[in-house]
């Protein structure tokens, strides 16, 4: 009997027992199904945190200065003014630029906590003092012909100018071209003369995407509002040269060694630990360890969840084959081979795991789909987790349909024939 | 030489003090176009002999020549291609695959020769068409009565035309009349040269048969 025979069998067997068979693969559908679902989930997350960290940028170190007490450190040993101060000082920001070779730029960027008003409105964006090089390590551009970015002439002659995000622009001026026109802040006017273009969503850090910002030079900034903030606590000044410094190294090959010389150089000079290193590439390599783990926990949970549905295949088939002993007599006395029957009984659990395979992408499917609609989650399924499903799933059946194939055609053919 | 010889076939079931003589050696020979009736009450040893026959049971000793060939000492897979090509098998009740329709039944036997589908769907057609359930291929047998499905058993032991044809109690589930219309389905195959052995314990058929052979104890008495 050739093997297209022996298929047309077990489809006639199967189709013969549809509900017995869907019943017996219920198992394997379960199983896989929420394997999809999990996997297209961890897949989602993992594109998702990915993207954010990228955006970060890869090559890139960000200093971030912590108020670690109320007022900082006493104004006795930290700035000339007397002021209580926290955080990266200038004096950093001057040392990490000329005596780290590998670094190309350290951008500083203060938070300026200015309201930002528009036609005598208020708006929730935020205002931002940085330099022209953050551009660059924001991985920014400035959209063709909307105006430029910050200079350093606007530094050097202290232009009231400033350049918003896309969002920023959007809820200002809505569909009018902002160029020209005002913004005020903090009791100054600011004319507009750029918009930044950033990929959807990017954002340097935790705080606002940047595309909600408004941005002035570092200098104009320093000049206008000075390098202060108010100490939520003891409502005192307190000195801060930058809440946040971005580094951009030259070769990326060579930032661990600059990460560790720079916590080796702000661990010497900062008595507390005012500062704290936040490196993409770690986040990027710890995230790719914590999916590892998962991948390794989803895998777990497939094997068990398919162990479980061959096991039940398995006694399916093996309830199978006594309830049809007398027929696999019948068709050994018609002259089928052991290795017929053996084969019989093998496509059988193989189609019964691999359309138990095929339900379940479909309900993995329906599910990431759910998850995405109602739990506001990305999920992906990818080409690879469809592809491992129905392979694994087929085999289910191959590896536990085996013993009660063999059973079946070891069946000795007159006692078969007396059930 | 003879369609079937037996030479001192013997067998034994179990080993020691638990052994039992199912049948002692006999020697025998049938011919082709011979309607043959094995006889016997029950444990008379005329099943052992039918297994043996229908080599469904290795014997304990002696050889077995079918159709010219020694089929002692034959692998499974020859034994099975023997089985489904030189004997149809007939049951006391019937055997049919209940999920199959009876066109699908009687093609099973052809599958196992890897005949064509085309070829092998005509030929049911016809062997079923010749037993008068031409109008019927596509119902299954549990919508059949026990005649028809017996006559649905004969033509799925003759699909791949066999020189011997075994029946094991054939109209053992069959009333008076359905049970002598088969008896004359097999006058016709003995007619057309086919070799029948009919096991039966209704000493009536006797007078159907050109031999009877009588089996007792495990032993023939008459043959």
């Amino acid at each position: 009997m050739n093997f297209l025979h022996t298929l047309e069998m077990t489809v006639q067997n199967l189709a013969c027992h549809a509900f017995r068979s869907i019943l017996a693969s219920l198992g394997v559908v379960l199983g896989v199904g929420a394997v999809i679902a999990m996997l297209a989930v961890s897949e989602g997350a993992r594109g998702d945190s990915l993207k954010r960290i990228q955006t970060l940028g890869v090559d890139n170190i960000i200093i971030r200065s912590i108020l670690t007490g109320p007022n900082g450190k006493s104004g006795d040993s930290a700035g000339k003014s007397g002021l209580d101060s926290y955080g990266i000082t200038t004096r950093d920001l001057e040392h990490i630029s000329s005596c780290f070779e590998n670094v190309r730029h350290a951008v500083p960027v203060r938070h300026l906590h200015k309201t930002i008003y528009t036609n005598g409105r208020s708006t929730d964006l935020k205002l931002m003092g940085t330099t022209p090089e953050f551009l660059d390590v924001s991985r920014s551009t400035i959209a063709g012909s909307r105006g430029r970015w910050l200079t350093d002439q606007d530094s050097e002659s202290l232009s009231l100018v400033c350049v918003l995000g896309t969002e920023a622009a959007q809820q200002l001026f809505g569909a009018t071209d902002p160029l020209g026109k005002s913004i005020s802040a903090g009791g100054f006017s600011f004319r507009v003369v750029g918009v930044l273009a950033n990929r959807q969503g990017a954002q340097m850090d935790a705080s606002s995407p940047l595309e909600n910002i408004v941005y002035i030079h570092y200098a104009t900034a320093k000049a206008l509002f000075g390098n202060f903030l108010m100490s939520p606590e003891s409502h005192r000044l307190i000195q801060v040269a930058a809440d946040y410094v971005y580094v951009s190294v030259k070769e990326t090959s060579q930032l661990p060694d600059t990460v560790a010389r720079l916590r080796a150089y702000l661990g010497a000079t900062h008595d507390t630990e005012d500062w704290m290193l936040l490196v993409p590439l770690e986040l990027l390599q710890q995230q790719q360890a914590t999916q590892r783990m998962f991948t390794i926990v989803t895998g777990a949970i497939a094997g068990i969840s398919l162990l479980v549905g061959g096991i039940g295949i398995m006694n399916i088939m093996l309830a199978n084959i006594y309830e049809r002993t007398k027929e696999i007599g019948t068709l050994r006395a018609l002259g089928g081979k052991k290795r017929t029957i053996l084969l019989n009984f093998m496509l059988e659990s193989m189609a019964l795991t691999g359309c138990g395979g095929v339900l379940g992408l479909l309900l993995g499917f329906v599910i990431a789909s759910l998850i995405e609609r109602y739990a506001g989650m990305q999920t992906i399924v990818s080409p690879l987790s469809v592809a491992a499903a129905l392979v694994v799933s087929v085999l289910t059946g191959l590896i536990f349909g085996s013993y009660p194939a063999w059973k079946a055609a070891s069946l000795n053919p007159i006692e078969a024939l007396r059930r | 030489m003879s369609l079937i010889e037996l030479k001192d076939i013997s067998r034994r079931y179990g080993d020691g003090d638990q052994a039992v003589q199912a049948l002692y050696p006999l020697d025998l020979s049938i011919e082709a176009g011979q309607f043959t009736a094995i006889l016997g009450t029950s444990g008379s040893g005329k099943s052992t002999l039918m297994n043996i026959l229908g080599l469904l049971d290795p014997p304990s000793t002696g050889a077995y020549w079918l159709d010219g060939r020694n089929v002692a000492g034959l692998d499974d897979n020859q034994i099975s291609e023997i089985r489904n090509r030189k004997i149809g098998i007939v049951f006391q009740s019937f055997n049919l695959f209940s999920h199959f329709n009876i066109l699908e039944n009687v093609c099973v036997p052809m599958r196992f020769a890897g005949m064509p589908k085309k070829a092998m769907r005509d030929r049911a057609g016809h062997l079923l068409d010749k037993m008068g359930l031409g109008n019927r291929l596509t119902h299954r047998p549990t919508q059949l009565s026990g005649g028809q499905c017996q006559r649905v058993a004969i033509a799925r032991a003759l699909a791949n035309n066999p020189p011997v044809l075994l029946a094991d109690e054939p109209t053992g589930n069959l009333d008076e009349k359905t049970g002598q219309a088969v008896i004359q389905i097999f006058h016709e195959l003995v007619s057309a040269h086919c070799s029948v052995i009919m096991i039966t314990h209704n000493p009536e058929y006797e007078q159907e048969v050109h031999r009877a052979i009588v089996l007792h104890d495990g032993r023939v008495t008459r043959s």
